[in-house]
């Protein structure tokens, strides 16, 4: 009978009470991990923990995305001299409860963590142009009713549809529920021509929130760079594809594109933004 | 993995929580069996179910769980074994996450005690709809620790047979006990045939998921039990419909087993429904292709438990027929 640790402990550190943030790398885009990547990088995270994908993911060989080979990780982030953790994970394939557990033991033994938040992209109708909203989630009346001094939306009514399935995060906040662990997932839309390639405006939105929240002093010189790079390459893609231009100006006009219409601009937008042109 | 109970403790009026530890991870899993009573039972004989082709055995167990008027039990809390179905998220704060139920059920009744257990969902390790591996087994083991605790000594599963039959042909019902000793009282039973009455299988044969596995948990646990599976057309098994037919064979041969007179009102009104939706498929398909399934209404692919005689001539010509149409059809199962 083997007695396998299903994680490995990097560092310990001494938090009395931390927030959690945690990221799926299957998102729409990609909006969790350049979210947790930038904070990382910002405040110079070290590795904490990694839960070993043994057990929770398929191993049966690699995937391979954009010409590398991927492999499923589980890494707990703590940003140095905050009481800040960060996970940032692939959503296991098996065992999603167990899963959910151990990430919430290693949180609340190794971190103290006392709030957590998800964060995750929603495709939008809408186009990059408009004003960037943040919606929340809560999973206790006390979360809701400390997130309204913040920018968010948070009357949100939802039901799963036939056919669909929660998704991930809500199952982590109803687990954390029952260790009453105060929980909030935030969903950033995402205009869904920028869907499949990476939207920056909509990253800021949700760094912004984190910012203030946990007042982090975050550098946003890099994301605003990216957020004007893209910005540009979308202005000259404008200016290059009349076509493009009028759904976009449709879109800004809160008018709807055609399914062919919204196929094409999805095609052209990911082809130029990724560099196809 | 092993797991090994290490806890059984009231958490609440009339309720256990049986407590398993993981001993490989070492995190503390905790699985519930939830009973909201004690109610005292007398051998109580256990039926269960969980969904499979044509919903058979679901709907005749559930069927005949209502017209008995079976009391809610318990439950096993379903989190550790299923992604959650729904979220419910109102005034953006998330009310409800809702799995698929697996619930217990009791009724006492002159001849017997019953115990159902009905699981909208099997419990699966990875993207497969039956179940299979550790979770199906660990299911399998906690339905089987409610049954023992009230003193069951027997379990019926059902589910359903894949046959060369016609959609208008009476389903007949194939019979798997665990235990040679049970051989004569499921063939007793009309209707039913036996996997050695089957062409071909020479008493050989395979019951997938749960509804198959719970038989193997109990001969293991010393439980009797027998399988009762109604016969599904194999060109309808396929789809994602109900096959009622196949469940009232299913619900006339419990009815028989358990002693228990149900009226079949419901169930045939089901069996009429599909049978017109069916019939309307069917008029649709080409007429070559109808006139191949035609076939199949004279079919003896199986020896029933009364024997009847089919010369050996025609035998082999019908299934030279049916070997040729299914070889021929594309994209068949």
């Amino acid at each position: 009978m083997s007695e396998r640790q299903p994680f490995k402990l990097f560092i310990k550190p001494k938090l009395e009470s931390s927030s959690l943030v945690i990221a799926w790398n299957q998102d729409a885009g990609r909006i969790g991990p350049k979210v947790t990547d930038y904070l990382n990088k910002e405040l110079a995270s070290r590795e904490l923990a990694e839960i070993d994908p043994e057990g929770f993911f398929s191993l049966s060989g690699v995937s391979v995305e954009d010409n590398i080979a991927q492999f499923p990780e589980s890494k707990f982030y703590w940003c140095r001299g905050k009481s800040l953790v960060i996970f940032k994970s692939d959503i296991p394939r098996y065992e999603w409860y167990e899963f959910l557990s151990l990430v919430l033991d290693i949180a609340e033994k190794y971190c103290k963590v006392k709030e957590i938040y998800t964060v995750g992209g929603m495709v939008s109708p809408g186009a990059h142009t408009t004003p960037r909203l943040l919606l929340s989630v809560a999973n206790s009346t006390e979360m809701k009713r400390m997130l309204r001094q913040y920018d968010l939306i948070s009357d949100m009514d939802y039901e799963t549809q036939d056919g669909q399935r929660p998704t991930f995060s809500s199952f982590l906040l109803w687990a954390a529920k029952r260790r009453n662990i105060a929980g909030a997932s935030l969903w950033v839309p995402v205009p869904f021509y920028l869907f499949a390639v990476e939207d920056p405006g909509a990253c800021k939105k949700v760094t912004e929130f984190f910012d203030r929240r946990f007042e982090l002093n975050i550098n946003f010189a890099d994301m605003n760079d990216e957020i004007t790079r893209q910005d540009r390459k979308i202005a000259q893609i404008r200016s290059q594809l009349p076509e493009l231009d009028g759904y976009i100006n449709k879109l800004e006009n809160n008018l709807g594109l055609t399914v062919d219409e919204s196929e094409k601009l999805v095609k052209e937008m990911e082809e130029w933004l990724r560099g196809g042109h | 993995m092993a797991r090994w109970l290490v806890g059984l403790k009231l958490f609440r009026p009339c309720a256990i929580l049986i407590e398993y530890k993981d001993q490989s991870r070492k995190s503390e899993v905790v699985m519930g069996l939830r009973l909201y009573k004690e109610p005292r039972l007398d051998n109580p004989v256990l039926i269960a179910c969980w969904p499979g082709i044509g919903n058979i055995g679901i709907i005749a167990v559930d069927s005949l769980r209502r017209m008995v008027g079976a009391e809610d039990l318990g439950e096993i809390e379903s989190w550790d074994f299923f992604y959650p179905r729904r979220v419910l998220i109102r005034d953006g704060e998330l009310k409800e996450l809702e799995f698929p139920s697996n619930k217990f059920y009791f009724k006492r009744t002159e001849k017997m005690d019953l115990l159902f257990f009905i699981g909208e969902e099997q419990p699966t390790d990875g993207t497969k709809v039956y179940a299979e591996g550790t979770k199906a087994y660990r299911m399998a083991n906690l339905v089987l620790d409610v049954a023992l605790k009230f003193g069951c000594r027997k379990v019926y599963t059902s589910g359903a047979a894949v046959a060369p039959i016609h959609h208008t042909a009476r389903s007949r019902v194939w019979v798997v006990p665990n235990r040679e000793d049970l051989i004569d009282e499921v063939k007793s039973y009309e209707n039913t045939v036996l996997m050695s009455d089957i062409e071909g299988r020479d008493g050989q044969g395979n019951i997938t998921g749960l509804n198959g596995l719970l038989l193997g948990v109990a001969k293991k646990r010393g439980l009797e039990a027998i399988c009762v599976m109604g016969e599904i057309p194999i060109y309808i098994h396929g789809f994602p419909i109900p096959y009622p037919k196949g469940s009232k064979a299913v619900l006339e041969v419990l009815s028989t087993a358990l002693g228990i007179e149900v009226q079949m009102d419901e169930i045939n009104a089901l069996v009429q429904q599909s049978e017109r939706e069916i019939e309307s498929v069917y008029e649709r398909l080409p007429s070559e292709i109808r006139e191949q399934l035609d076939k199949l209404k004279y079919v003896a692919y199986a020896r029933p438990s009364e024997p009847e005689p089919i010369t050996e001539e025609d035998k082999k010509r019908i299934l030279q027929e049916i070997d040729r149409l299914f070889k021929k059809e594309p994209g068949r199962d």
